[in-house]
């Protein structure tokens, strides 16, 4: 709201210089834009809040500025003349929804002379921001700005049968709004019209037909009332904001019309000459009742946590425009026609302590039993999870939860994969962010490309997010879970000089021990990891990762096709898991499970087997078979070469035996093991070599 | 003869001076102290020595014997003293190399920053919890207030799933179910991802995060919000922190304010509060006669660029490890 200061002191005295009111009107929640000017000239651009219509006018500012200071206000003589014949000889209004329109107030004047404004008058405008057209426009204007109450200013000689209707408008009805666009209606679109057609979207611009010229004698003014969700529909529907619209959107008392009709009259007939004629026409199916509402004091107290002195409460309502009587701790208040926002005790509280100042109340800490902040659980287990990542040594990455198809087919999924599949947004922004993923790792994967394009070779990333898939059943129902995602590239070791350090660059392995690391760390029992493809995984390097029996996942050496479309030169190793599960098995509170009592003994088991054997099938045989005195097998060397025969290997195990009630005596572990020797060919292609 | 002895000794402790090795070492020992080494031929000499000196010739060669030994001790002990030494010269490694450094991992810098915000609300005794990121109309809108044509909800440019799925605008969505879940008092914090339709650029990103948080109970007073807040700007942003409280508007609360902290010497908005309009707690279940409370949003992102001198927010969600690691 563009408003000149010198304007807002002809209705409340203001001492203070623009600086001063700038930096402290913030503190009655009057933001301020920017100040243009200084001294008199001085124009503030006030920021104001949704629910507060009244504060886009003048007045409504003035008595900001009194109850701030405790000064008057003064508001503009009604001195109308009128005469006759009345109004209502000469025209109409006839409202068809008064949901859509409370109220309709129209004037006519008639013998006007259009023509240029005064001086004074386009100054003010211009200082406000409305450009000045002719004095009867300048009027409606002027007074918009005065009271917040938009009106508008019809040629009545151009409005067929002189009348008014207030109504929808009719299918494929078109206007040419003032602008000199023509608008296509819809039966949404309230407009106003005359006998025979729209001559105005309703609380947003007139029509061309019908706008003031210089040959206009009589005047129909108008001062009316919208529904506000109707004008907001039809001015975003247009894309056609005004400074009416504007204030219909945020809910204009319709009490306010027939006061600032009463004042737009008077200043056209001052402005233009002609003659008000008695009356007017006041179409008002349902008036409204201004409320009374209770302000106890004892609550006014118990709200802020401080006491406001009585007497400060009531001279700060009254100067807003409150009428007030007090009955003992109770004041009784009637707020002022324009104030609909106010409609119930917490809206006074707010007034008083607004204008009291929110820097006066005192800071305390609230009075309660002491009580132990918490984490949900699940939060807890997340965190613990996230914990033993970073641990791990990998460092946690945000990404975005939109995404769009374009990065989600890089990924190269199968036909039916359900990431194929993701949640639309019905108004997305931009082409990137169209879809809610359904997973996370293809904006890990921008994150990696982003460090690799800075030369950054080594890069260790987690990330644990929120994924969204669609409820299966069709619902229309969304289901969000939490997913980890892993992605490790480059060197685990920095500095690594050593001429004979090996392959130094991380492999699956050192994807899989972060993976054991974190089940561990959640112990939630063992990883398993079953050898399966996956389209975006390298077919020979990759599995399902496996949580008590179900597939959650999967783990492996990125595709090269995959890592070729997000620039990823070399092997990139990565996982995908729904983690929900996971953190519902976790243990966070572990106990201490004691020492073992007794000694172990230890003996080695190798076996020679083809190389597609998987260790695992070796590992649970040598289980089962070596029954409870097993304790632990730690597989601790894979050859391959000669000796072997090609596509041979050997598997060298350590297993530990314990009994928990004695000591083991060597035979019997060596019974065992007799067993093992003899069962393990049994089971699996395998050799024991002694 | 008994020059013979002393010839041995003094050969003996002659021929150990310039031995190196433990194979010369030997030698030696042999020579003097062997089965056929000088020592031995002259004990071959005493049962044909005259009886009388016997004893003392006798005694003679033995003395020889220590002494001998105890040469041969003294120069072994010196020569393997000798071989440590240079076994541990040999295994000299370069201390100037650099060193093999494992990967140390890292929290994001916006976790960092929610940690630390969730761990002041927890020494403050409030419950952390989390709620869901598609929300409905209803628990984002109209339970706050904000019914179907709300001229607020222009101010929160929202993403829509269908007529009534939404990406919440604002973490107070997830108040709206605490309340419905519980009864008071209730002293609630949560965090998380929120969305709005907000063109990209150095400040805005359509994805965001909110810590909001409130407290219902029979004597919470906008002094209480007052004061939790202070008491959490300080810890967040140090002891000598000023709070400034500015009349705002919400729907969902009555009064309402904005928050801004001094830092650096200018100041940072950091989000609103206010009490929760009574027709919220209505909606809640929650008696507005009996219970009062006090309910605040925070801005996470904008506040934690300030803080740390992240220039653009679009750099927390690249992950750059060369401003990761920096944290």
């Amino acid at each position: 709201m563009k408003t000149p200061l010198s304007w807002l002191r002809g209705y409340v005295d203001i001492p203070e210089t623009p600086d001063v009111l700038a930096e402290l009107l913030p503190m009655l929640g009057l933001g301020v834009e920017s100040v243009d000017g200084a001294g008199d000239d001085a124009v503030f651009d006030f920021e104001i809040a949704s629910n507060r219509p009244d504060l886009l006018s003048l007045i409504g500012l003035a008595r900001e500025m009194a109850a701030w200071r405790r000064r008057d206000v003064r508001l503009p003589e009604d001195r109308l003349d009128e005469h006759d014949p009345a109004a209502s000889t000469l025209t109409s209004v006839q409202i068809t929804d008064a949901a859509l329109c409370a109220r309709y107030v129209a004037h006519v004047i008639s013998g006007v002379t259009v023509g240029p404004s005064p001086a004074w008058l386009t100054a003010r405008l211009e200082a406000a921001g409305v450009r000045p057209i002719n004095n009867i426009v300048d009027a409606t204007n002027y007074v918009m700005l005065e009271w917040g109450q938009p009106q508008h200013a019809f040629d009545l000689d151009t409005l067929t049968e002189h009348r008014i209707v207030v109504r929808p408008a009719r299918a494929g009805e078109q206007l040419v709004t003032l602008d000199g666009v023509t608008r296509d209606l819809d039966a949404q679109t309230l407009v106003i019209a005359d006998a025979r057609r729209a001559v105005a979207l309703a609380g947003i611009m007139g029509g061309a037909a019908t706008e003031i010229g210089p040959g206009t004698r009589r005047v129909l003014l108008e001062a009316a009332s919208f529904a506000p969700a109707s004008v907001r529909r039809t001015s975003r529907r247009l894309g056609l904001r005004t400074e009416a619209s504007a204030r219909f959107e945020r809910g204009l008392d319709p009490e306010s019309a027939a006061r600032a009709a009463r004042r737009c009259a008077q200043l056209i007939a001052e402005l233009a000459g002609g003659r008000v004629h008695r009356g007017g026409v006041d179409a008002y199916p349902r008036p409204v009742s201004r409320p009374t509402i209770t302000l106890r004091l004892p609550r006014l107290r118990r709200v802020l946590g401080m006491t406001v002195p009585v007497g400060d409460a009531e001279a700060i309502l009254t100067r807003l425009g409150v009428e007030l009587h007090r009955e003992g701790d109770l004041l009784r208040a009637t707020p002022p026609i324009g104030r609909r926002d106010l409609e119930r005790e917490e809206d006074l509280i707010e007034e008083v302590v607004r204008h009291y100042g929110y820097e006066r109340i005192p800071e305390t800490l609230p009075v309660e039993a002491l009580h132990q902040g918490r984490r949900a659980s699940r939060l807890d287990t997340e965190a613990s999870a996230r914990d033993a990542l970073i641990r791990a040594g990998l460092t946690e990455a945000f990404t975005i939860s939109l995404v769009s198809p374009r990065l989600l087919e890089r990924l190269g999924l199968d036909e039916g994969d359900p990431w194929r599949d993701p949640v639309p947004l019905r108004n997305p922004l931009t082409s990137d962010h169209t879809h809610l993923r359904p997973c996370l790792l293809p904006g890990l994967l921008e994150a990696v490309r982003v460090n690799v394009s800075h030369r950054r070779e080594a890069v260790h990333f987690f990330d644990i997010g929120r994924v969204f898939a669609r409820r299966r059943g069709g619902s229309g129902g969304v289901d969000e879970r939490h997913a980890l995602a892993l992605a490790l590239r480059g060197r685990w070791i920095t500095g690594d000089w050593r001429h004979d350090g090996g392959d130094r660059d991380v492999t699956f392995f050192h994807l899989r021990g972060v993976l054991e690391t974190l089940f561990a760390e959640l112990r939630t029992g063992p990883l398993v990891i079953r050898p399966a493809r996956r389209a975006w995984l390298h077919p020979s390097r990759s599995g399902d990762v496996v949580f008590r029996d179900e597939v959650i996942g999967a783990a492996g050496e990125l595709h090269p096709d995959v890592a070729a479309r997000f620039d990823l030169p070399g092997r990139t190793v990565v996982a995908e898991m729904t983690l929900t599960g996971v953190l519902e098995h976790a243990v966070t509170q572990p106990r201490f499970s004691g020492f073992p009592r007794f000694p172990a003994v230890r003996r080695d088991v190798a076996v020679v087997a083809a190389e597609a054997l998987p260790h695992a099938d070796v590992e649970s045989a040598i289980r089962e078979i070596a029954g409870t005195l097993l304790e632990s097998v730690e597989l601790f060397d894979v050859y391959a070469g000669p000796p072997l025969a090609q596509g041979q290997r050997n598997l060298a195990y350590t297993l530990i035996f314990r009994a928990h009630d004695r000591t083991l005596a060597g035979e019997e572990v060596d019974g065992v093991i007799r067993k093992i020797h003899e069962a393990l060919p049994e089971r699996l292609p395998v050799t024991i070599r002694l | 003869m008994a020059d013979e002895i002393d010839r041995l000794v003094e050969e003996t402790m002659t021929a150990l001076r310039s031995v190196d090795t433990p194979e010369e070492l030997e030698t030696v020992r042999r020579g003097a102290l062997g089965r056929r080494g000088t020592l031995a031929g002259l004990m071959a000499k005493l049962p044909r020595m005259p009886a009388d000196k016997r004893a003392a010739f006798g005694a003679r060669l033995n003395g020889a014997r220590a002494a001998i030994e105890e040469a041969l001790n003294g120069r072994a002990a010196e020569l393997s003293a000798r071989v440590a030494v240079s076994r541990v010269e040999a295994e000299r490694v370069d201390v100037t190399l650099p060193g093999l450094r494992a990967p140390v991992g890292r929290r994001h810098i916006l976790r960092r920053t929610l940690d630390e915000v969730e761990r002041i609300f927890m020494g403050l005794g409030f419950e952390v919890v989390e709620g869901p990121e598609v929300e409905t109309e209803e628990f984002n809108f109209e339970r706050l207030n904000m019914p179907a044509d709300h001229p607020a909800r222009d101010t929160q440019d929202t993403f829509y799933l269908n007529d009534d799925l939404l990406l919440r605008t604002q973490s107070t969505a997830v108040d709206t179910r605490v309340m419905l879940e519980r009864r008071p008092p209730m002293r609630i914090v949560t965090s998380g991802r929120c969305y709005r339709r907000d063109t990209v650029d150095a400040t805005h990103m359509p994805v965001f995060h909110q810590v909001d948080g409130f407290m219902v109970g029979e004597r919470i007073t906008f002094a209480d919000l007052k004061g939790v807040l202070a008491t959490f700007a300080r810890e967040m942003f140090g002891p000598q922190t000023r709070t400034r409280f500015q009349p705002s508007y919400f729907p969902f609360t009555e009064p309402s304010a904005e928050l801004a902290v001094t830092f650096e010497g200018r100041w940072l908005e950091l989000g609103g509060c206010g009490m929760f309009h009574p027709r919220v707690l209505e909606m809640g279940g929650i008696d507005p006669e009996r219970y009062t409370a006090f309910a605040f949003g925070l801005g996470v992102d904008r506040p934690a660029m300030v803080r740390y001198g992240i220039p653009d927010i679009r750099l927390f969600w690249e992950n750059d490890l060369r401003l990761l690691g920096q944290f």
